[in-house]
């Protein structure tokens, strides 16, 4: 298949996991105990004021209209208006987006620039000293909570020593990176192990690859045998692993913008579900299960030009 | 010299692992022998203190001792490793035992729903579906339920795919065993061990969510001694007073590398690929 | 051995001693072969005998579970000796390499043309057009037809027969003295075999190099070999030019070797598999290790290594039983 037939066929497959998303939601907000709209508007609210809503919000009709015109908005863009910012859902959505995308993106940066050259350390040294304190230490960043990690760096970089601001969002593109790097590097951290560890038990296995023999008879540099021959092939299966972790990653930004303040989806996610606004809950569900799609997209992508095979 | 004895080697991460576990099972069940005070009283002679002899991790803005609050606060972290992964660990074996056995459409409807779920940021999910029940550790376990069979399934499905094809399952039929028999007593035993694995790490995980949550104020709710709770009440305190906050931390870290060293160590003693 | 011009491969004394779990392997045990300037020198003998290993042992590119010990000379120099500079430019530029599986040698990730440049580049002074030029003359010179287009080819994209060229074609890059060719036809079709043969042994006329042919096939080594050595748990047991042991073995195993194959030898006889098992080489052997699959054993066989000692010109045969396999040639 070509590459643009792969990117539309990819692309259209978005569509029913997305409609099956949409359909699991719907049932379910109408599924659980309790009234969405006296939830919002709290116990003491009046039967009238409830009942305004609820026509307001199309509660009044019948299940199946209800389905209809929900699917019918999510078509249009439309996904109503947040309850708690009084603002269109999508207009809310598309400000904090772009800032959780920029913070996954710089956190799959950082994490790459520490593991790819440390699994690597660790591979060629494999159960020496180097392998087992990379290791150890990695091991130590896997089994750390994001939150813990974040408040630490926060307190001491931030709070302390300055060297970065407590929280928040900037102006210019330079600025925002410097005020997204520590919850990048917090929530790199343990996303850094995952890479390391899969990096390194790959390129283990490619050492003993025949080809890697045949390079070494060629009369290569080892500094060439290793970037060449044996990273290349190493990386091909970690890109597919740092795709399937777009999700946990994604998860894991929820908790580092909660504890930097950051104005991405994750902390709006957070506080709407505290504020119970659910137009802005079932659409950041939906939004988020696309943009993980999209990054299984992007990660074939960078495969088939890894991988002249899966190009096929 | 005499002949050497057969010996059962054990796996030296196994030996690590199982001793930090148990540290951390001891303080989960008898807390009150560990902990030199009571991690709920207050004491107003001595607050915010550094860690000391009298205080080795020193005390909260309360005076309660924070070592002993930590060591309380294991039963219910221990409690959120076991309750939120026996239950998919159970429902998803069987589940990925069946759809793997038999195929067909409830196959095909599994393999949408796995697709489904990777799609799905997980801590997102659980968070949504524990904000709509209600924060609360019984939510958190329904949450993690809902979701979590879902991976043991998968593991399940393919280790009984490989199974299936084998001599003695042919053979069991042949014998005319019914097939109960063959599923629980001759492919079961057999596809058990990579599931063992991943429930060590799922356990790491689980703590992991629990304490995150519990953080967020969606899980164990305070005055319930629990890591994450802990580092949360510890937070705002956090320049004047570090050890609130991370001893706790180095709590779920300690449990964290206990669950993968037993895990590694499981792996090695059954001879799991990972 | 006497004869010819000095040889400018000479093994000496080859050992290689695999560390493993199981404790440690000897699978070259004091091998001796020498390859003169063009020349061809066949070395077979049955899976597991030590042939590939003693291939691999000559460049040093075994695990790092292996130790290696005796000489092996190139032109005067000890390679085992040799700094990791020193090996290295000699690796691919005056010593090259071809495998058994063209598939799981040849890298999947890069292009052909990529694979051949890189050698190019390690040991040539050529430009970029030059490589460009010389890999498309490569890809020609194995039989690749519109060699310039197929330079961006990526192995998977290859027939069998074609990786096999193809890999030919990166290994002769920057013009080698000497090939060590691992079984490169075994992987092959019969008749895709036959063709790769038939360009090795061009190509070493042609370009005047010498060349060791690993091969269990006896057949092989008939057509292509000037001399051959046959090895048998990690030791040369017979060596000696093709033609001469052919029709003359002197060694109990090569014996029965040549009875084994359907064309074996001069006069055309029933076939006659060797049983039994080759020793394990992770104990030490008493005696020839053959003994216990030989009809021919007797007594001291079993306690004795035969000495490896002359048995007519070029020829020499580690075996108790050689003037008993001279007797029955000459009444038969």
């Amino acid at each position: 298949m070509s590459r643009a037939g792969l990117v539309l066929w990819r692309l259209l497959q978005i569509v029913p996991t997305f409609l099956l998303i949409g359909v699991t939601i719907f049932v379910l907000a109408r599924l659980l105990p309790g009234d969405p709209v006296s939830a919002m508007l709290g116990d003491r609210a009046s039967d009238e004021a409830v009942n305004r809503l609820r026509q307001q919000m199309g509660f009044d009709r019948s299940i199946l209209t209800q389905f209809v015109l929900f699917i019918e908005g999510i078509a249009r863009g439309d996904f109503g208006s947040s309850t708690a910012y009084r603002i269109p859902v999508t207009q809310l959505i598309g400000e904090r987006l772009p800032v959780t995308i920029t913070l996954t993106a710089l956190a799959t940066v950082i994490a790459l620039v520490f593991a790819v050259p440390l699994a690597f350390v660790a591979a060629v040294k494999a159960n020496r000293w180097p392998d087992f304190l990379i290791r150890g230490v990695f091991q130590v960043g896997l089994s750390s909570p994001v939150f813990y990690v974040g408040l630490i760096l926060l307190t001491v970089f931030a709070a302390w020593l300055r060297w970065f601001p407590v929280g928040g969002y900037g102006e210019t593109l330079g600025d925002k990176l410097w005020h997204l790097f520590l919850p990048a590097l917090t929530l790199a951290l343990s996303f850094s192990a995952i890479i390391m560890r899969n990096l390194r038990a790959a390129i283990l296995e490619v050492l003993t690859a025949e080809f890697v023999d045949f390079a070494r008879s060629k009369g290569l540099a080892q500094r060439i045998i290793l970037f060449r021959h044996v990273l290349r092939n190493a990386l091909v299966s970690t890109v597919t692993l740092v795709g399937l972790h777009a999700g946990s990653l994604l998860g894991g930004a929820v908790i580092t913008e909660s504890v930097f303040a950051v104005p991405g989806v994750g902390r709006l996610m957070v506080d709407s579900i505290f504020a119970r606004d659910y137009p802005v809950i079932q659409a950041l569900t939906l939004v988020l299960a696309v943009v993980v799609s999209l990054a299984f997209l992007v990660t074939d992508l960078i495969q088939m030009a890894l991988d002249p095979r899966v190009a096929r | 010299m005499t002949a050497r004895m057969p010996r059962l080697r054990l796996p030296g991460s196994l030996v690590a692992g199982g001793a930090i576990l148990a540290l951390m099972l001891v303080c989960a069940l008898a807390p009150g022998l560990v902990a030199p005070y009571d991690p709920i009283a207050f004491d107003y002679t001595a607050l915010l203190q550094p860690p000391s002899g009298a205080h080795p991790f020193g005390t909260d803005q309360f005076g309660r001792d924070i070592l002993s609050r930590t060591i309380a606060a294991a039963t219910i972290d221990i409690q959120i490793a076991v309750f939120a992964t026996v239950g998919p660990l159970v429902v998803g074996t069987v589940i990925g035992l069946l759809v793997g056995y038999y195929g067909g459409i409830a196959d095909m409807v599994f393999g949408r729903l796995v697709d489904l779920v990777v799609t799905f940021p997980f801590l997102v999910l659980v968070i949504a579906i524990v904000a709509v029940l209600g924060p609360g550790l019984v939510n958190m376990y329904i949450a993690v339920g809902v979701v979590g069979w879902v991976f043991y399934a998968r593991l399940m499905r393919g280790e009984v795919l490989v199974l299936r094809n084998h001599d003695y399952v042919s053979a069991g039929k042949v014998l005319g065993y019914g097939e109960a028999r063959i599923l629980f007593r001759h492919i079961l035993p057999n596809a058990a061990r990579p599931i063992l694995v991943y429930w060590m790490t799922d356990m790491a995980l689980a703590i992991l969510l629990g304490s995150s949550l519990g953080y967020l104020g969606l899980g164990a709710q305070p005055p319930a001694a629990e890591w994450g709770v802990l580092i949360a009440d510890g937070k705002n305190f956090f320049s004047q007073a570090w050890w609130i906050t991370v001893f706790p931390g180095i709590a779920i870290i300690l449990a964290g590398i206990g669950f993968s060293l037993a895990g590694d160590g499981v792996a090695d003693l059954l001879d799991v690929k990972r | 051995m006497s004869g010819g011009p000095d040889p400018i491969l000479a093994v000496e004394r080859l050992a290689v001693t695999f560390d493993t779990p199981r404790g440690s392997v000897r699978a070259v045990d004091g091998v001796d072969l020498s390859v003169r300037e063009g020349e061809i020198l066949g070395l077979v003998g049955e899976s597991g005998s030590g042939k590939s290993v003693t291939l691999r042992g000559i460049v040093r590119l075994l695990r790092a579970n292996a130790a290696v010990a005796g000489r092996v000379l190139w032109k005067g120099a000890d390679l085992l000796a040799a700094s990791p500079e020193r090996l290295q430019a000699v690796r691919g530029r005056e010593i090259a390499m071809i495998f058994q599986e063209p598939m799981t040698a040849l890298n999947p990730v890069l292009s052909i043309g990529t694979q051949i440049e890189e050698s190019l580049v390690a040991h040539t002074t050529l430009d970029d057009a030059g490589r460009k030029r010389r890999a498309a003359e490569l890809l020609d010179l194995v039989g690749i037809a519109s060699a310039k287009v197929r330079l961006a080819a990526y192995p998977h994209e290859f027939s069998g027969g074609m990786r096999q060229r193809a890999m030919i074609a990166i290994a002769l890059a920057a013009q080698p003295r000497l090939l060590l060719a691992d079984e490169p036809t075994t992987a092959l079709d019969v008749t895709i075999q036959d063709q790769i043969l038939k360009l090795l042994l061009g190509l070493c006329q042609d370009l005047g190099m010498a060349m060791i042919l690993v091969t269990h096939d006896l057949g092989v080594v008939a057509e292509t070999c000037d001399r051959v050595s046959v090895m048998y748990a990690g030791r040369v047991v017979e060596s000696g030019p093709v033609e001469a042991l052919f029709r003359h073995p002197r060694h109990a195993y090569t014996h029965a070797l040549l009875r084994s194959m359907p064309h074996g030898g001069a006069a055309r006889q029933p076939l006659v598999p060797i049983p039994g098992q080759p020793p394990r080489l992770d104990r030490p052997v008493e005696g020839c290790p053959f003994a216990p699959r030989c009809q021919l054993v007797e007594d001291r066989c079993r306690t004795v290594a035969p000495p490896f000692e002359p048995v007519g010109p070029a020829h020499a045969a580690a075996c108790w039983a050689s003037d008993r396999l001279a007797m029955a040639e000459g009444t038969a």
